[in-house]
């Protein structure tokens, strides 16, 4: 009678963790079948605002401009001697910038202008300095260069710029000097004051205009400008 | 043949029993998800309380007089003047008359006529205090960028996607609250059979026991793996103020889980302990 007393307490006694068990499997499993198919597309969607990184709030940037030193200019004295082969870079020793890192440096002496040049023109680069179209092209690349600036701030000294002024651009690869071709003011949504798909080098730099006006203005200055001197970047090695 | 009737009753009545307690934890469980659902996600003040918590007022303070600082750079606006401007507003008073439209199924557009009015009017009396030439204020671009302002002041107050939501969360509440009050009774009700249906006290606690053990198991699992993945914690979004906004109060939400899991708990020993010393008189008895 004990031995069977004893066993029927030791059967309850498991059945006290088995039995919760159990049904807490059946409640989340019949849970996750009832709620699952028709909560599957929010489930889906919602795993878009997830990802495995934090996220960085920090206004920083990352700066990978190391400036080289310029190249030694030709003598003119020299004359008899061929006009030596352009220099070039191979793009594979290029570290070519992500958006936000400062790249190089935008210099016009005449403009009074020396500021810091940085890949994508958002809040952070344009707060720090000018800032490159991510959709147009990298000095050397052979292509069109887009410009921004604040014409509050740093770009401010565009209104002193004229045709023929020189424009140097300093990156960790080369050193850049175009000149200045034409100044133009355009609305802000005129397609015409530039050509992404060019292909020839070309510089364009452009704010805001009129210069020291308060509030938002649709006008734009754009300041074009050629290469003169700087090596290009051999796409194929 | 007496015998054997006797047998499947036997069978059957602790499976019948079994099956009643499967259903009172099931009930359980849902009616937690629902007055966790009721005290949280459906409660004005539990989104107050959040936003308090995680100082989001003056995040989004922060937020706002550095976005209109960078409109200022791109419009000729010092960072003084913003930051005047900026101290002025009360930033808790709008949020929380924000979120109380929500709640109560208002419209959650962010009203703009006000701060258009004194943004524009700061902007005049900056003009005024600086002597800047009227030819250098065009009224059209001041005009335009009051409304970039006013834009970047609404994307600030306002919490992304609840104007999408807000009416059927409103609609929803009725519908909740009744679920919540039909899953009680049920709970109750099927709580009363066991209790009163079964002849051995011991038996009664035995199976309300499983019931609580149950809905405790389950209702734990839930914000335990919610905490150990560090899901909430991965969520992507804009702004610092709306991350920090986010994990505080997903993460309060899910530590009220732990509140009915404890009070499940408690439940579950106190059922245990009736029924071991009903079983322990019955026997000796």
């Amino acid at each position: 009678m004990r031995k069977h007393q004893s066993s029927h307490r030791s059967a309850n006694g498991k059945n006290f963790i088995i039995l919760p068990i159990i049904f807490s499997v059946l409640i989340l499993g019949i849970s996750c079948a009832v709620v699952l198919p028709s909560a599957s597309t929010f489930i889906t969607l919602s795993q878009m605002f997830f990802s495995d990184d934090n996220k960085d709030f920090s206004t920083d940037y990352t700066n990978i401009f190391v400036p080289v030193a310029d190249e030694p200019e030709e003598s003119s004295t020299v004359e008899e001697q061929p006009a030596p082969e352009p220099k070039t870079v191979p793009i594979s020793s290029i570290t070519y910038p992500k958006s936000g890192e400062q790249f190089g440096e935008l210099i016009i002496e005449d403009c009074q202008i020396d500021d810091k040049l940085f890949f994508g023109d958002g809040n952070i680069e344009l707060n720090n300095g000018v800032g490159l179209y991510t959709g147009s092209f990298i000095p050397g690349y052979g292509k069109t260069i887009l410009i921004a600036g604040h014409n509050n701030t740093y770009f401010n000294g565009l209104k002193y710029a004229e045709i023929g002024q020189k424009v140097k651009i300093r990156t960790s690869y080369g050193n850049y000097t175009y000149e200045i071709t034409d100044i133009q003011v355009k609305y802000y949504n005129d397609e015409s004051a530039y050509d992404l798909t060019a292909e020839t080098e070309n510089l364009i730099m452009y704010t805001c205009y009129p210069f020291d006006e308060l509030g938002l203005t649709p006008k734009r200055c754009f300041v074009y400008g050629k290469l003169v001197s700087g090596p290009q970047i051999d796409k194929n090695s | 043949m007496a015998h054997s009737h006797s047998k499947n009753k036997s069978v059957i009545k602790p499976v019948l029993y079994a099956f009643l307690s499967f259903a009172l934890a099931f009930m359980l469980f849902l009616l937690s998800i629902c007055l966790v659902a009721r005290i949280t996600l459906f409660s004005q003040d539990f989104m107050l309380t959040a936003m308090a918590e995680c100082d989001y007022y003056s995040m989004i303070k922060d937020e706002l007089r550095t976005q209109l600082k960078n409109l200022g750079h791109a419009s000729g606006l010092n960072d003084d003047f913003v930051d005047t401007y900026v101290e002025s507003l009360d930033i808790r008073q709008i949020e929380t008359e924000y979120i109380s439209a929500f709640y109560s199924g208002e419209s959650t557009l962010v009203e703009t006529n006000e701060f258009k009015q004194t943004f524009k009017a700061a902007i005049d009396q900056y003009v005024e205090d600086n002597n800047i030439d009227k030819s250098k204020a065009n009224e059209n671009n001041i005009i335009f960028l009051v409304d970039e302002a006013a834009g970047i002041y609404v994307n600030c107050i306002s919490i992304p996607f609840f104007s999408v939501i807000a009416n059927y969360f409103y609609k929803l509440s009725t519908p909740l609250n009744i679920a919540a009050v039909a899953l009680f009774v049920f709970s109750l009700a099927v709580a009363a059979i066991i209790f009163f249906t079964n002849e051995f006290r011991h038996r009664r606690y035995r199976y309300l026991c499983y019931a609580c053990t149950a809905s405790f198991i389950s209702i734990t699992v839930i914000p335990l793996v919610v905490f150990i993945s560090k899901y909430i914690e991965k969520i992507n979004l804009g702004t610092r103020s709306l991350y920090n906004l986010f994990v505080t109060y997903f993460t309060s939400l899910f530590k009220d889980f732990w509140v009915f899991s404890g009070v499940f708990l408690f439940l579950s020993i106190l059922t245990f302990v009736l029924y071991y010393r009903a079983y322990n008189k019955a026997v000796n008895g």
